[in-house]
């Protein structure tokens, strides 16, 4: 019984962490616009880290297990960056009207997990963000 | 680009010093001091062209877990529990009697962690978000300026005329 319990509190410990929501869905956007998947999948480490990760204009935190679409407009440079207590990450993208993959990634810090963003390609990035990743609000 | 710990802010536009707008406007309402630098220094109380700004201020925040932030050796030597945002937005539109010259958005988002010794103030963060938001409009309008400097330009010609 006290086996079960902990495994209990266990389980609620770690998936407690993940992010909740929708499962993935496909982003609208109108003509002359592009998507950008900002993507997490799951992971423990860092799990408990949610910086703000912002393209253009607009904003948006990321828990473990989580995704947000950012639509642009097409025909400028579009820059996405996170930043932590340590160290920032940024992509630049000459924005088309079409989908763009980001993956959002940890490694190690002094005191804090360091986020990267890695662009992906799109035949990855497709199945592991419909396989990883529920739907994230934009800040207000 | 992070001007301190976990800030998130476009810093370089703002870092440029502010020039006035080869046109003048008069604020249709507002306070002249909480403006886009490049609009304060372009106001003239009698002129044709109306500015009309608006700035709206939205705060966020993230906490680790207290539970975890407690048996977490880190937390002692300084590393951040969460952090706090601050989300501007702001709308500049550029008027000329009924006719709409230009209508600028911007939209920042700044956060600072905090950690067990120190932590921002809102203050702190709601400076930091509008003086990146007015820098955008700013950057916005200057790169719309010789457009709107036509328009008004012509529009004056025509009024001559007309009379």
């Amino acid at each position: 019984m006290r086996v079960a319990a902990a495994l209990l509190t266990l389980s609620v410990l770690v998936t407690g962490c993940a992010a909740q929501g929708p499962p993935f869905e496909k982003a609208y956007a109108p003509p002359d616009h592009a998507t950008i998947y900002v993507y997490r999948p799951y992971s423990y480490a860092c799990s408990l880290l949610r910086p703000a990760v912002t393209c253009s204009d607009d904003t948006a935190r990321i828990g473990p297990g989580g995704y947000h679409a950012f639509v642009v407009p097409a025909g400028q440079k579009v820059e996405c960056s996170v930043e932590s207590s340590e160290t920032a990450d940024k992509v630049e993208i000459q924005a088309e009207p079409r989908v763009y993959y980001i993956k959002e990634q940890f490694g190690w810090g002094v005191l804090t997990g360091h986020p990267h963003l890695n662009p992906m390609d799109a035949d990855q990035a497709q199945t592991e963000i419909q396989s990883c990743c529920v739907k994230e609000p934009a800040l207000p | 680009m992070a001007p301190s710990s976990g800030a998130t802010s476009p810093a370089t536009a703002s870092q440029l010093p502010a020039q006035p707008l080869p046109f003048k406007g008069r604020l249709a309402d507002g306070d002249p001091s909480e403006l886009p630098p490049s609009v304060a220094l372009s106001l003239s109380s009698n002129s044709i062209v109306v500015f009309s700004y608006r700035e709206e201020l939205t705060h966020d925040e993230y906490h680790i877990p207290l539970w975890v932030s407690w048996i977490d050796p880190v937390t002692y030597f300084g590393s951040p529990l969460g952090d706090y945002g601050v989300t501007a937005f702001a709308s500049l539109s550029v008027t000329d009697g009924d006719r709409v010259l230009g209508d600028y958005t911007a939209k920042v988002h700044v956060s600072k962690s905090y950690n067990l010794y120190h932590e921002p103030t809102h203050q702190e963060l709601e400076e930091a978000a509008r003086a990146a938001v007015r820098a955008k409009i700013d950057q916005k309008l200057h790169n719309d300026a010789d457009r709107l400097a036509q328009e008004i330009a012509a529009a004056n010609i025509s009024g001559t005329i007309g009379r």
